[in-house]
């Protein structure tokens, strides 16, 4: 997936927040863009939500974990990462790319959105999605949605 | 001292809701180290044992393309401590030009050794400290009935 990146088709988005999805054990990572027009709800496994959830609350575990590790090879192997953008939506799937520069060159990475996300948070990197995968993400009222299940886990999942 | 492990196998911790990796000594093969990690540690570990590619890529299969970007090479990885029920482990990478050791989670370790082939060492002296952190937690969970035991 090494499509050009072309700026006008991309829309820039910030972790709004990680909900647990209270059917499964799975947690719902909220992106918004900046105007807050546009949601994008991805389902991640709950180690995934974690992951996103710490970098967020800027929480730092008492032993590195696995994105803190990539984040510190990385840093070491003078690998710095430039973007991560949600590039596809497939049968509910998202697909998201790594982009990253190693001396100078540009290097783009197959990843699930959730790893991208979670090592986005770590090293300030900006998130974006293709509008191609907004079209997709389907209607409905995201907004309404949103307020339920913001006030349903009001106060529970605090960390 | 260091010892070469091998991943033996996996095991589910009921009493802890855990997973258990099972190394054992290469060289010594009645010495084990158990060390107990998460769910998504344990299927990380399962999946590169069972060599089962999945369908998207997982964190560590993640984490060894960003060290396939610059041609590193993990040349080991090393559990180098133990303490208060915490392993500690080391990465050992081979760089463009120089060597780097990076602090990690043992679980993080094994996971991406198996997906490197890198061998997996472990301290002798966590070896020694473990075996004795087992009995110390063995004799915690002694009874008194227990003891009674030995007289009959």
């Amino acid at each position: 997936m090494d499509e050009q990146k072309d700026s006008h088709d991309l829309v820039r988005l910030k972790v709004h927040g990680v909900h647990p999805d209270s059917n499964t054990d799975t947690q719902i990572v909220i992106l918004r863009d900046e105007a807050n027009a546009e949601i994008l709800p991805i389902w991640v496994g709950s180690a995934e939500g974690n992951a996103i959830k710490y970098a967020l609350e800027g929480h730092v575990p008492p032993r590195p974990m696995s994105h803190d590790l990539i984040r510190s090879c990385a840093d070491h192997l003078n690998i710095k990462m430039t973007s991560a953008v949600i590039t596809d939506v497939k049968q509910n799937t998202y697909y998201a790319a790594i982009h990253l520069t190693s001396h100078g060159v540009e290097r783009t990475i197959d990843s699930r959105p959730s790893d991208a996300i979670a090592l986005a948070l770590r090293t300030n990197s900006p998130i974006y999605v293709s509008q191609e995968v907004l079209r997709q993400r389907g209607g409905g009222n995201l907004d309404a949605w949103l307020e339920r299940l913001e006030a349903k886990n009001l106060g529970k999942h605090e960390v | 001292m260091i010892a070469q492990m091998k991943v033996r196998g996996l095991m589910f911790d009921p009493y802890n809701n855990a997973y258990i990796v099972i190394l054992r000594d290469e060289e010594h093969s009645e010495t084990m180290l158990p060390i107990w990690v998460g769910k998504s540690e344990a299927s990380a570990i399962s999946f590169a044992l069972e060599g089962v590619a999945a369908p998207r890529p997982m964190t560590h299969d993640l984490m060894k393309s960003v060290l396939d970007i610059v041609d590193a090479r993990v040349l080991s990885v090393v559990v180098t401590d133990l303490k208060d029920n915490t392993y500690y482990a080391k990465i050992h990478l081979m760089g463009e030009d120089s060597e780097y050791s990076i602090d990690s989670r043992p679980s993080d370790a094994i996971a991406l050794a198996l997906r490197a082939n890198a061998p997996i060492f472990a301290q002798e002296e966590v070896l020694r400290k473990q075996a004795s952190e087992e009995l110390d937690q063995w004799l915690e969970n002694l009874k008194p009935e227990d003891f009674g035991k030995l007289d009959s």
